[in-house]
């Protein structure tokens, strides 16, 4: 029976061992799908698929529909190795981390279209050595944007009134609060100018990423902030995170 | 039929517990074990259980072993000062294979992969760094795999072996061996490029 044959631009999130030779590869497609590929004997031998599959790097996949949900892989060319990622373990964990993300937030089968775009420049950006911590912050608020959770930022979330500052915000509340809304429980507080550059770093562009440098004022005060509105989202915390964590740890011990 | 028969099932589904194994290959083999003379059954199931009460992990490189420390490990004829790392156990064996290192070894059992949630905790690591500590060590030789989990690993290890003045030197990664270059896929032809050296 002839089957065609599909192409499309994705990025490998992961893959994983199968049996003695095969491997499950997990993509993120230019059209903001995630799935999983069947790729026989990519383990046994490197003619096929070579370097092809490693995570992170911007593919073609030639597949067609293979048995159950797996998609049949026929051919991968590697588009973007990303090679610089491995220059930096910082870099490298935090491009796991960026895949663990887009994985969680759409979700296998789902679809989220726009967020090709900000893993594929997050990617690039880290492996050409640019700064980790605005574009991970950039990649956060924006993943968050596109699952439709972004939290308001410059009024009131309750009252829709102006707010003091700091500002007391509440993912679970929908964001920030003024004085009146504010229970002083659960909430953690921000400077308005930090909400300010937050709501700038929205109006961004993919490609814009590397542009865009944040101060250490705004990248602490953001943190708290994004994590309660990340776990919000989230419905198991990210394998890639703790160990994330504990490299800043060590880092910052170090210096 | 054959399912209905208790002993039978069970062997099947001790089989099919093996990676790579399914229910289908698992009966075939489970069948292959019925018709087998009762001597050859008796010798698997004697070296199943064999491997199980002597091997262990060395207590000094963790590889596979029946006495602790190993022969690698004890073996006067090998260099003290050079170790070389290696994810697992069969790398251990590849790289013996070739007789092209006469050092010491030390197994990680894993390599880093934040998206397993596998960190420096969860590998073989803090007991490679008492070892980088005793002081007799000069070179640290990575050999892990060429993956996002081995590269991952390798830079690991030298931000925390570099204080320590132990110099740290990775497998150089290039064209395999009695290869034409247009044959060669586009990432390994890149890396060689990167990593060339002087003739
Ligand atoms: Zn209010
Ligand atoms: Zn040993």
């Amino acid at each position: 029976m002839f089957m065609h044959i599909t192409v499309t631009e994705a990025i490998v999130l992961r893959h994983v061992d199968y049996g003695e030779a095969d491997r499950i590869v997990t993509f993120l497609t230019a059209a903001g799908d995630v799935w999983k590929g069947f790729a026989r004997h990519a383990r046994s031998s490197r003619k096929r698929f070579g370097a092809s599959l490693e995570p992170y790097s911007r593919v073609r996949v030639h597949w067609r529909p293979g048995r159950g949900d797996l998609a049949s892989l026929q051919q991968v060319e590697l588009l973007a190795l990303r090679d610089g990622l491995r220059r930096e373990l910082l870099s490298l964990t935090l491009a796991g981390y960026g895949c663990e993300l887009a994985m969680e937030i759409v979700g296998e089968g789902g679809h989220q279209p726009g967020m090709f775009a900000w893993l594929d420049a997050f990617l690039d950006h880290l492996a050409a050595g640019g700064d980790p911590a605005s574009a991970r912050l950039l990649l956060e608020l924006h993943f968050l944007q596109l699952a439709g959770y972004i939290p308001h930022l410059l009024h009131c979330s309750e009252c829709f009134g102006r707010l003091g500052d700091p500002v007391a915000f509440s993912a679970a509340r929908g964001g920030s609060l003024c004085d009146a809304c504010a229970s002083g429980r659960g909430e953690v507080t921000v400077g308005l100018a930090t909400l300010g550059s937050l709501s700038r770093c929205l109006r961004g562009r993919p490609e814009q990423i590397g542009e865009i440098r944040l101060g250490a004022t705004t990248l602490q005060e953001t943190r708290p902030l994004l994590e309660t509105a990340l776990d919000s989202v989230l419905h198991r915390p990210l394998k890639s995170k703790k160990i994330l964590e504990e490299l800043l740890r060590n880092d910052r011990e170090r210096t | 039929m054959l399912d209905s028969i208790p002993s039978f099932t069970r062997l099947v589904a001790e089989l099919a517990k093996f990676p790579g194994v399914g229910r289908k290959t698992a009966a075939r083999l489970a069948y292959f074990v019925l018709r087998q003379p009762e001597a050859d059954a008796d010798a698997l199931a004697e070296a199943i259980r064999e491997v199980k009460k002597n091997i262990r992990f060395c207590s000094v490189c963790f590889h596979l072993t029946e006495d602790d420390p190993c022969p690698l490990c004890t073996d006067p004829g090998r260099d003290e000062r050079v170790i070389c790392v290696v994810e697992q156990p069969q790398d251990l064996l590849a790289i013996e294979r070739t007789h092209s290192f006469r050092g010491r070894y030390h197994v990680l059992h894993g390599a880093l992969s934040p998206l397993d949630g596998i960190g420096p905790e969860q590998i073989r690591v803090a007991e490679l760094l008492a070892r980088l500590k005793s002081g007799q060590v000069e070179e640290l030789l990575v050999a892990t795999n060429f993956s996002v989990e081995g590269d991952a690993t390798a830079l690991y290890l030298a931000g925390l072996v570099k204080p320590l003045g132990v110099r740290i030197t990775r497998l150089a990664h290039g064209i395999p061996t009695g290869s034409d270059l247009e044959f060669v896929d586009d990432a390994t032809v890149f890396r060689a490029v990167e990593g060339r050296r002087e003739l």
